[in-house]
């Protein structure tokens, strides 16, 4: 797929990749782009261009994550990028799930293996909401403080080691239980159930996991090694 | 579980290997293919191959070679040009359809026999006793325990289920459980 570029109307790279328009609203960038192009557009929402496009070209191509550029931005970029995927899965994404879900059970006439699913995503969404309650309250702004206190004082001593939230090569509990429940629902689906809100929901839990690869692409590869980059710093 | 297939593609001419290359990715991506300029160049790894594809040339200077695997070995040929003891020939300008179509059978039956076959899908009477057990919570350790098995054979049964079942977590599991009656709803909750 060949890269997004500066110089491009982001109309044009929307209306080729409509799957980009959450990715937009989440950083403020709403439809009505007119003939503007992704630089103009990063300009007036006061955005670092280069880190729209790496963050636009690494949720088109899977194959493409460029580490070394991503890890030359600033800590706070990335927690902010992140932060705001978190906000989304939560006010968005999650809920239109559920919403789908909702009359996708209600109007399957009574099917006792979807209730299952019903109740398979509830202990998904949980888990979901208990890792962001964790990264806004924990984490994130650990590694915030840290990157604040070298800046003021490389010699500070960091505090005694902070359990990180998932080690890097673990396979990510989120991306498991979605790739399941679709999984699911592909493979093991039985009894009466409506077609066209049973693929609204697969499509629902779909773009939701790709979303999410991208996200635990950047927390896994680029914020953690940041992260224990500048704890080795902090040590004396 | 699926071994990558192999495909080496033994032409001098580059434009030639990435136009093979493209078109394999593209439409067989399970197979991963590999470039040489020459037989000499992979003389030592030969037989890792599933497949291969030459050039008419190179295939007459190593004929021996190409023999012994020739209903493996595709030769590029231009029209009406084959070299003698006919192999498999793919014609280097018939268009992207042909190609495919010559390609496929070959390619796409070598893979099914990679599939694991249809009976093997169902769960076997142990992999549901360790089933019942990852449900009601039970550590591997436990499981071990209470199945008087070892460590071992409970991981290799929870790898089986995942390949049999495409599900990795327990709460999938769970689900499948219930839905097929292995293990009651109640026996959950409680």
């Amino acid at each position: 797929m060949p890269l997004v570029s500066s110089n491009m109307q982001m109309s044009e790279v929307v209306e080729a990749h409509t799957s980009l328009i959450p990715v937009l609203n989440r950083l403020g960038i709403r439809l009505g782009l007119g003939d503007r192009t992704v630089a103009d557009i990063c300009t007036e929402h006061q955005l670092d261009t280069d880190f729209l496009l790496t963050v636009l070209n690494t949720f088109l191509n899977e194959e493409y994550f460029p580490e070394r550029k991503l890890r030359t931005f600033h800590l706070s970029q990335i927690i902010d990028y992140l932060t705001k995927t978190n906000r989304y899965y939560e006010r968005y994404q999650l809920p239109n799930i559920e919403r789908h879900l909702r009359s996708f059970l209600s109007m399957s006439g009574g099917n006792p293996s979807l209730a299952l699913i019903g109740r398979f995503f509830e202990s998904f969404k949980e888990t979901f909401l208990r890792r962001i309650g964790k990264d806004d309250g924990e984490w994130f702004p650990y590694c915030l403080e840290l990157s604040r206190r070298l800046a003021t004082n490389p010699d500070v001593d960091a505090e005694k080691g902070f359990s990180l939230p998932s080690p890097e090569n673990a396979e990510d509990q989120i991306e498991a239980l979605l790739a399941d429940m679709k999984s699911i629902m592909i493979k093991h689906l039985s009894g009466e159930y409506n077609d066209n809100l049973c693929y609204a929901v697969i499509f629902a839990i779909s773009s939701l996991e790709k979303d999410v690869k991208q996200h635990n692409r950047i927390r896994y590869r680029i914020l953690l090694p940041m992260v224990a980059a500048m704890e080795s710093l902090c040590r004396p | 579980m699926n071994r990558n297939r192999q495909i080496a593609i033994i032409i001098p001419d580059t434009l030639q290997q990435l136009g093979l290359q493209c078109l394999l990715s593209e439409y067989f991506p399970l197979y991963r293919p590999c470039c040489f300029s020459s037989l000499e160049q992979f003389s030592h790894a030969a037989d890792t191959f599933d497949f291969y594809i030459t050039d008419a040339d190179s295939y007459l200077v190593s004929l021996e070679f190409f023999l012994l695997r020739r209903n493996r070995t595709f030769v590029i040929v231009r029209e009406g040009v084959a070299p003698a003891p006919a192999p498999l020939l793919l014609p280097a300008r018939a268009t992207m359809e042909t190609l495919i179509e010559t390609l496929q059978p070959l390619l796409t039956a070598e893979n099914t026999t990679l599939l694991p076959a249809e009976g093997s899908k169902e769960l076997s009477s142990r992999e549901i006793d360790v089933l019942q057990e990852i449900v009601r919570g039970s550590t591997n350790r436990e499981i071990a325990e209470h199945l008087s098995i070892s460590l071992n054979t409970v991981l290799s049964h929870r790898k089986n289920i995942t390949a049999k079942l495409g599900i990795k977590t327990v709460s999938g599991l769970t689900f499948y459980a219930i839905m097929n009656g292995i293990i009651s709803g109640e026996e959950i909750d409680s």
